[in-house]
């Protein structure tokens, strides 16, 4: 046909398809290089290990097929005298990739779930609880006090003067004290957060420490994780919950084990006092 | 054949606006979904106007927008509006839309040597039932409060509290209202594939001689017919919800703007089920026909047989199944049992494989082919590209050890506009320069055609591979500012980079309209089969009547992948050939 028969305006179409392939690959690898992950700050290197293992497979499947594709584009592009091969089917050749694949993705998924596992299992024993509850636009952190029982909340009770709506006819809330859009937690000891939101859904998200757990409302969802290293962190809000979503912001302060114990000394004391 | 199809020339409206005839309404599809991608596309541009130069003043849109960008600057609840129905436009109203329901009723009939689809009627009642609700929801933009403002997937209490959010006023309830006719109508095109398919399919056309467009396509038809009325389901309690006092997504203790709402009992858990339930088979009723296209245009420029048809038929419909079991995935760290994660990230890793075969099915089809490189054939070509890079992204977030970190953040966003959008976008345009012929009796200009290529090709990775970069740097979805966080600062002169390599893709889309509408009128006659293809649709006259074939129906004598076949003369035998050179002496 017609629009075919200029073999030499074809092979530049191919010639810079195969290029394009080809850089875009060459680009899109050499900036993985630039930019990674967030400094890691917590107990949670492993999922960071598995991060690594999957971008390398799949890094190497991404330049290979790529490549190949270029190359096949190149190489194969009409020329005149050439014939094309009728050859489409091969048994050995379809079970060799899926069996292939799946060779591959079965470690994957065995390690995975093995972290995963680790992720959800229970916390060691001796770790601090803090209360994390979301709403629209902000964090609220409630320690438990010395009695390590956090009182009862009752979603009635409400107000501007109790953001948390915290029993005070529970004894147990007596001595419980919160801080807004603040969690301080000591260095390498586990903390449990129990998460909940008093409105809509959040998720709870510390890019350092990869840590990341929508809030329910009505459901009450823990994670932990040990702190490793003292700082300044952000926590972000990860799941829309609002025209505010985006300025929905915390801090995180990792303290020394002495420094965490004072600062909650003094917290009891603040808040015994009101 | 039935006498019903050979009609006299109708009126106007019989034949232009409620048509019987599966081709007009196939085009009318596709009017409409690119009508919608319009809107579609300059709501993102919106978006990344606001993420390139956050808070910025643009006088100018500000007196177009009074409401959304007050004085110039974009508010953050305009800015939720504008990506919620950015996804909700794009995945249901252009993605599934063009292919589906636009490409699906061009060429199904035509592919299978029918006369039309087996329910007519049900088919234009289809397309005037997702009419009312594209306006609905682009109605929905002009109501107090906006559009709505709760994600394309409409999480309660959000969408469900009208308190929560501007748009989760008389918005959302529109959008609901929207989405059911939209439902509607996919339903009743879906009922309508599997019929056609099972029941319309010419002398010798069996099922395993089909195309694998029209393969996907019955496939489609299936999991939209089993998917969709669980979202049905989940819109109406969630209107229950907003408007009768009933509690399906909203459990006790909800405090919102100062007050505490009555409800108690339910779960917002629950509606991420049903959505996800649709929501994931939905990411292949788009996905599956740009697969079959892409295997038939792959096949017709190389010149070469498809690679393994059979397995790729076993691909599709293994990736069709699976599709329903693993909408979990969507909802590792959405508190729901841990337990079940496991269970989703062994099902979603699974689907890896049917989708590996077919890659490689594609790379086995170029070997030794002599490959045209028309306009059709580089979209495709794309698609191969795009596919193994979304594909490959996949692993990380199915995997639910590393979707901890990477969960709504931009890496997720990267991943599914190269696989779902990217795979869609250029199913559908490499479908567009492909079946033109058959839909105007004209060729689409390939000069045109190859410039807008190269600028939607070259923009579409510059546009969103540098999304992984940001969200392996732990930016959030759906933020209005990431600069409110320190450690997302750095990361601004790439979201500004991205913001220019959108602006020209969309821009690029504009030779695609053009040439669209100047080729309709004004491009080069087609001959009937000018791509030397061999499936069945290019058998007919051009452009093709009422009932597609005068006198009697085709009959189908081969797969429709004999290119290149060693002991015949031509290079290629198309189905409606009967055996010809070494096959007939044999």
């Amino acid at each position: 046909m017609e629009a075919n028969s200029a073999p030499h305006s074809r092979s530049v179409q191919g010639l810079m398809m195969a290029a394009a392939i080809w850089g875009i690959v060459f680009v899109s690898v050499a900036f993985f290089f630039k930019w990674g992950m967030p400094e890691l700050a917590s107990n949670r290197g492993g999922l960071d290990s598995l991060y690594y293992v999957i971008l390398g497979i799949t890094g190497v499947a991404y330049i290979v097929v790529q490549l190949l594709l270029g190359f096949y584009i190149w190489k194969y592009s009409d020329r005149p005298g050439a014939e094309g091969v009728y050859w489409h089917d091969s048994h050995k050749m379809e079970v060799g990739w899926t069996v292939g694949t799946a060779a591959i993705l079965i470690p994957i998924v065995m390690i995975g779930l093995r972290l995963w596992s680790g992720v959800f299992s229970p916390p060691p024993p001796n770790a601090v609880e803090v209360e994390v509850v979301g709403a629209q636009f902000q964090w609220d952190m409630r320690y438990p006090g010395p009695d390590g029982v956090f009182g009862r909340v009752r979603p009635e009770l409400i107000s501007l003067e109790n953001l948390l709506g915290v029993d005070p006819d529970d004894p147990a809330s007596a001595d419980d004290f919160s801080l807004t859009n603040q969690l301080v937690l000591p260095v390498d000891r586990p903390v449990v957060l129990h998460l909940r939101s008093k409105d809509m859904q959040h998720s709870f998200f510390l890019p350092q420490h990869r840590v990341k757990q929508d809030l329910q409302p009505g459901m009450n969802i823990q994670t932990w994780f040990i702190p490793t290293e003292l700082g300044e962190y952000e926590i972000a809000c990860a799941e829309l919950c609002g025209l505010g979503h985006y300025r929905m912001r915390g801090f995180l302060t990792v303290m020394e084990p002495d420094a965490f114990e004072n600062w909650l000394v003094e917290q009891q004391q603040a808040a015994a006092g009101r | 054949m039935s006498d019903a199809h050979d009609h006299e020339p109708q009126s106007f409206i019989s034949r232009y606006v409620f048509s019987f005839d599966h081709k007009t309404i196939g085009k009318q599809y596709l009017i409409l979904a690119m009508t919608m991608a319009v809107v579609g596309g300059l709501l993102a541009m919106l978006i990344r106007l606001q993420l390139g130069w956050p808070g910025t003043q643009w006088p100018i849109l500000g007196s177009i927008m009074p409401t959304g960008m007050a004085s110039g600057v974009m508010t953050p609840e305009f800015y939720v509006s504008l990506f919620t129905m950015h996804g909700t436009i794009m995945v249901f109203f252009v993605l599934s839309l063009a292919p589906v329901s636009g490409f699906g009723n061009l060429l199904i009939p035509m592919q299978i040597g029918a006369r039309d689809m087996a329910f007519p009627f049900l088919n234009m009642l289809s397309f005037w039932t997702v009419v009312p609700g594209a306006i609905i929801i682009i109605a929905s933009f002009f109501v107090t409060g906006g559009a709505a403002a709760a994600g394309w997937t409409a999480y309660p209490p959000l969408s469900a509290v009208q308190s929560a959010i501007p748009g989760s006023q008389m918005g959302q309830t529109l959008w609901i209202i929207g989405m059911v006719f939209f439902i509607a109508a996919f339903t009743m095109g879906g009922l309508n594939f599997v019929v056609t398919i099972l029941n319309l399919r010419t002398k010798g056309l069996s099922m395993m001689r089909l195309p694998l467009t029209t393969w996907a396509q019955f496939v489609v038809g299936i999991l939209g017919l089993l998917s969709f009325p669980a979202l049905t389901a989940g819109g109406i309690l969630l209107l229950f919800d907003r408007h009768a006092g009933t509690s399906f997504f909203l459990p006790s203790g909800i405090y919102v703007a100062d007050q505490l709402l009555p409800n108690q009992g339910g779960t917002p858990l629950l509606w991420q089920h049903l959505f996800w339930f649709l929501g994931h088979p939905e990411v292949y009723i788009i996905m599956l026909p740009a697969m079959g296209f892409c295997s038939d245009i792959l096949a017709t420029f190389s010149r070469r047989p498809i690679f393994g048809y059979r397995s790729m038929v076993y691909a599709i419909t293994a990736i069709g199944t699976l599709s329903f079991l693993v909408w979990g995935h969507h909802m590792f760290i959405s508190g729901m049992s841990p337990f079940l994660g496991s269970v989703f990230v062994t099902t979603t890793l699974a689907i890896a494989i049917p989708s590996a075969v077919k890659v490689f099915n594609w790379l086995s089809t170029l070997w030794g082919a002599r490959i045209r490189f028309t306009t059709p054939m580089l979209f495709a070509l794309a698609i191969v590209s795009l596919f193994v890079t979304g594909g490959l992204t996949g692993i990380f977030l199915g995997t639910n050890a590393v979707d901890i970190q990477l969960h709504d953040t931009y890496f997720v966003v990267a991943h599914f506009h190269f696989i779902m959008a990217g795979a869609g976008l250029f199913g559908a345009l490499a479908a567009s320069y492909y079946w033109f012929p058959k839909m105007y009796g004209r060729m689409m200009s390939e000069k045109l055609g190859k410039v807008h290529f190269w600028f939607t090709f070259l923009t579409y990775y510059g546009t969103f591979f540098p999304m992984h970069y940001l969200g392996i740097s732990g930016m959030m979805r759906r933020i209005y500012d990431p600069n409110v966080y320190q450690y997302l600062q750095p990361l601004q002169p790439v979201n500004t980079f991205i913001t220019i390599c959108a602006f020209i893709l969309g821009a690029a889309q504009i030779i695609f309209v053009i040439n669209f509408f100047w080729s309709m009128f004004k491009g080069k006659k087609a001959e009937a089969n000018p791509w030397e293809s061999n499936t069945l649709e290019w058998s007919t006259p051009v452009p093709p009547g009422h009932g597609n074939w005068k006198g009697d129906l085709p009959t189908v004598y081969r797969w429709p992948y004999d290119y290149s076949k060693p002991g015949v003369k031509e290079d290629h035998v198309p189905q409606w050939t009967a055996p010809v050179g070494v096959e007939a002496k044999s």
